[in-house]
Order: C-alpha cells, then sequence, then structure tokens
C-alpha cells in the first residue's frame, strides 16, 4: 500500500519534472535566435581575442572575464565595490524619483511653477550633465555624496518631465465624469490624473535606470575610493583588461536585471493595460 | 392643496457663452418617474441644457431646482451617462460602478449588494473583474449606465448615449433601458438626436429650436407602455415622428447648410 503511495509520489515528481523540463525547452525554442545570437557573439569574442588579437592587454575574453569575476569575489573586493556603487545609486535613484515626481506634479498643476521651472527643467535636460561629474567631485569630495549628486541630476530630469506629461495627459472627459459625481479636486488627481500619468511616470523611472547607471560609473571614474566605476578605472591603469571588463559587464547585468525587473513591476501594476 | 412639486422645474433659463445666447429663457417642469427626450439640430442648445442640470456649467439667468432646491453644482442625487462611456480604463468594472458611491463616501457591504444587482440589472453579471478594454462598446455603454445608476440618482441625466453604437446594438439598448427604466421609475432626461428614439422612449419629447436655443414645442407621446420594437412600424409612431420631423426639418436644414458653409 504505501509502496504503491511512494510510487505514485515518485510518478507525480517525475511529471512535475517533465512539465518543468518541456516549459524550460518551449522557452528555449521560443527565442533560439536570441540564445543563438548570444552563444555566438561570446563564442566569437573568445575566438577573437585568443587567436586573432592575442594579447590580454587589449582584449580579454570572456572566459577570462568570468575568472577575474571569481578572483574578486574570492577576495571580498567585489562585495566591497558592488555594495559601494549599489548604494550611490539606489540613494540617487530614490532621491531623484521623490524630487522629479514632485517637481513634474508641481509644474503640472501650477502654471507659475510651470513657467519658471520649464526653462531650467528643459535645459539642464539636454545638458550633458555627466559633464559637470569633475565639478560635483571637487565640491562635495571623493566620497559617496558627489555620486549620490551626480545620480540625482541625471535622473531627476526625466522624471519630473514624464510625470508633468503624464499628469498633463490626463483625458478631460474622465475627469468630468467624476466632477459629475460631485469629486473634490483631490479626489480627482487620485482618482483620474494620477493613475491615468502612471505609465508616463513608469516610463520616466525606465528612463532613470539607465541614466543612474552611467552616473555612478563617470562620478566614480573621476575620482572614488571604492566602487565599480573605481574598479574599472584602476584597472585600465594597470592594463588589467580581465577586470576591467568584469566591472563592465557586472554594470551590465545590473541594467538588465533593474529594467526587466521594472517591466515585471509594471505588468503587475498596471494590468489594464495590453 | 396646490400641484405637487415637479421633480425638476427649470425657470427662465439662460446660457450665453460670451455674445452667443445658446439657451434662451427655458421653462418646463418634470414630473417624477417621467421619461422626457430633447430633440433638436445640433446647436440648439440641448447638450448644453442637460450640462446645466448636471450641475457642469451654468446658467447665465434663470434657475433649475430639483426637489424645490437649487441646482447650483454636480452631485450624487443626478446620474450623469456621457455620449462615450469614459469608463476608467485603469478600474475593473466593478470599481467603475462603484465611482459614484466611493466619490460620495459610502462604499459598503450594502452598497455591494446594490451594485452586483445593477451588474444583474444591466446583463453584466460576471463581468466584475473585467477591465473596459476587454468588452464591446455596447456592453461598456451598459456599464457607463449602471455607473450612473449606482448612486440611485432621483434623476438620471443622458447625452445621446446610444449615438456610438451599431444600429443593431442601439435598437436593443434602448429597449432595455425602457425595461430598467420601468423597473426603477427614475425620471429620466434623455437628449438624443434621433427623431423615432425619443419617440419610442418617451412620455414627452421636448423639441428645441436654434439661434438662440429654446423649447419649440412639447409633443406627448401617448403611445401604451409597454412598447415592443414593433411599435416603430405602426402608423401612430410614424405619425409622431413625421410631426416632429416637420418642427425642426428648416432648422436642419439651416444648420447643415451652415455647417457646409
Amino acid at each position: 500500500m504505501s509502496a504503491n503511495e511512494g510510487l505514485l509520489a515518485n510518478e507525480a515528481e517525475k511529471q512535475e519534472r517533465k512539465w518543468i523540463s518541456s516549459r524550460f525547452a518551449g522557452f528555449v525554442r521560443h527565442h533560439a535566435w536570441s540564445f543563438g545570437s548570444v552563444i555566438g557573439g561570446l563564442a566569437l569574442w573568445e575566438f577573437v581575442s585568443r587567436y586573432v588579437v592575442g594579447s590580454k592587454l587589449f582584449l580579454a575574453a570572456p572566459s577570462q572575464v568570468l575568472i577575474a569575476i571569481f578572483n574578486l569575489w574570492r577576495t571580498g573586493e567585489l562585495a566591497k565595490h558592488v555594495e559601494t556603487s549599489a548604494l550611490e545609486f539606489f540613494l540617487g535613484y530614490v532621491i531623484a524619483c521623490l524630487l522629479g515626481i514632485l517637481l513634474g506634479f508641481l509644474m503640472a498643476t501650477f502654471t507659475q511653477c510651470k513657467q519658471a521651472m520649464q526653462p531650467w527643467v528643459s535645459g539642464l535636460y539636454a545638458t550633458p550633465i555627466v559633464a559637470l561629474a569633475p565639478l560635483f567631485i571637487l565640491w562635495f569630495g571623493i566620497g559617496i555624496i558627489s555620486k549620490i549628486v551626480v545620480v540625482v541630476a541625471l535622473v531627476v530630469f526625466p522624471v519630473a518631465i514624464n510625470t508633468e506629461t503624464g499628469l498633463r495627459a490626463t483625458p478631460l472627459q474622465l475627469v468630468e465624469t467624476v466632477r459629475s459625481f460631485g469629486a473634490s479636486t483631490g479626489q480627482i488627481f487620485f482618482k483620474v490624473a494620477l493613475p491615468s500619468a502612471l505609465p508616463f511616470i513608469f516610463a520616466g523611472l525606465k528612463l532613470g535606470i539607465g541614466r543612474g547607471l552611467i552616473g555612478v560609473v563617470v562620478a566614480e571614474l573621476f575620482g572614488a575610493r571604492a566602487g565599480l566605476g573605481q574598479l574599472i578605472q584602476q584597472s585600465a591603469e594597470t592594463f588589467d583588461m580581465p577586470t576591467l571588463f568584469a566591472g563592465v559587464t557586472l554594470f551590465a547585468v545590473a541594467g538588465i536585471a533593474m529594467t526587466s525587473g521594472f517591466a515585471w513591476l509594471e505588468r503587475r501594476l498596471l494590468p489594464w493595460r495590453e | 392643496m396646490g400641484e405637487p412639486l415637479p421633480k425638476l422645474r427649470v425657470e427662465g433659463l439662460t446660457k450665453r457663452f460670451n455674445s452667443l445666447e445658446v439657451l434662451r429663457n427655458i421653462s418646463v417642469d418634470i414630473h417624477k418617474g417621467e421619461f422626457i427626450s430633447i430633440v433638436g439640430p445640433s446647436g440648439c442648445g440641448k447638450t448644453t441644457f442637460l450640462r446645466i442640470i448636471g450641475g457642469l456649467e451654468r446658467g447665465s439667468a434663470g434657475q433649475a431646482s430639483l426637489d424645490g432646491r437649487l441646482i447650483d453644482g454636480p452631485g450624487n442625487d443626478r446620474g450623469f451617462v456621457f455620449q462615450q462611456d469614459n469608463l476608467l480604463p485603469w478600474r475593473d468594472i466593478l470599481s467603475n460602478i462603484e465611482i459614484g458611491p466611493e466619490i460620495g463616501g459610502y462604499r459598503n457591504n450594502e452598497q455591494r449588494k446594490r451594485t452586483l444587482k445593477l451588474l444583474k440589472l444591466v446583463g453584466l453579471a460576471g463581468f466584475e473583474s473585467y477591465f473596459p478594454r476587454q468588452l464591446s462598446g455596447g456592453m461598456r455603454q451598459r456599464v457607463n449606465l449602471a455607473r450612473a445608476l449606482a448612486v440611485d440618482p432621483d434623476l438620471l441625466l443622458m447625452d445621446e448615449p446610444f449615438s456610438a453604437l451599431d444600429a443593431q446594438t442601439r435598437e436593443i439598448m434602448q429597449t432595455e433601458l425602457l425595461r430598467i427604466w420601468e423597473e426603477g421609475l427614475k425620471t429620466v432626461l434623455f437628449v438624443t438626436h434621433q427623431i423615432d428614439e425619443a419617440v419610442y422612449l418617451s412620455d414627452r419629447v421636448l423639441v428645441f429650436a436654434r439661434r438662440p436655443g429654446r423649447i419649440h414645442e412639447i409633443v406627448n407621446v401617448d403611445l401604451p407602455r409597454p412598447r415592443p420594437l414593433s411599435l416603430k412600424r405602426t402608423a401612430e409612431f410614424v405619425a409622431y415622428v413625421d410631426h416632429i420631423w416637420k418642427l425642426i426639418e428648416d432648422d436642419v436644414r439651416a444648420s447643415v447648410l451652415e455647417e457646409r458653409g
């Protein structure tokens, strides 16, 4: 009897595993060209750096980059750099998002505010703010603060502009509809304007991820005690290409992970969109 | 003892946009449970009239009062059904319908029961958790109607609610509306540009004239209820439609020529 049950459980487990593996196989088949392209690209890179360039000084092979990452992890250096960069990015990003949404809200709500802010926001958004990074280092030192300032300066404007655009794009007939039920200004904002602006705000936040990461790297390149940007700078000076590529790879992974995390969050929070 | 107080009393209502007089001196009494339609050529101010009753706009002179209380803004005692369904795309059907009670601050279990009953009434039971984009135009227009009914309004204001629907869906929606109206005995003010729709639905039809907008004639529709769709093919029905069409024909012709420039 019990043996029978055990057999059944075993069978179920096998079914489950089969299901998972078939799902995985389906995923791979569905994205065959993407997988092929990435694997092919890595292979080509490995081949070129080993047999065409043939010098670690100019181009590190993917395998060497992996080894470099492993070595950084073993010595505990990886954790130090990642923690520093992550903290700088996180603090700067959160401050910029809150500030940007507030700014966008003020600009969408008060005409005077819009008129006063518009030239500055448009101007600074178009300015390559990374060019000011050395100045920020001079003002705020080589510690974490200068990096946060650079990230904030890069992220705040796209968030503000998107928030403002989103709030302004609120369909008037929807506002009128809730007004016909006697909605107050606050109710109109929270029940109509804000939800209808959310997709725009999300787009701004997503844009901010890439810009924030650039801010971290550039600010660290110009002077820092730790961080992935500093690691890249230091490896470049000692012509340690595998470690340099390790830093770049980690930034790329962080960017991809955060962007896809955001896409997931967006699908969860805005299920009403197609 | 005098006459009972009308549900809606409009006295000398006039509306001007700058120098343009849109409505001139409209006076009419509408009684509880009446189904009133307003027809007229485009530019006769019928939608403006409805919006003033809804409190979405103010008259320039004169007044309108609901149960003796002066109308000076929008409120939960009126339900407005817009021409477009205007559903909030991020809310599911249930919370779209409950937006009125939510704004009024009385959303509770009692209300939820009423909302579910309303969904059944408009034939959408089971669609609670759908999003508006998943529904057809006719279904969305039913939600629009249910949303207005959810505040249990004394007066239902409908602004060409079926004009965006195809001819067949429109006919079905007309019968549905009558069924719902007969169940709840609401007072309805219904703006349309379709004369046959007005005659089919109404107890009285206010025929508006244009430039400035004013009441040309009030037509009493003495047709028995309940009204099947086949009523539209009877001689009496056609006679009503004909009569109203003759009243506005010249006005319509003038407005069409004017639009052509």
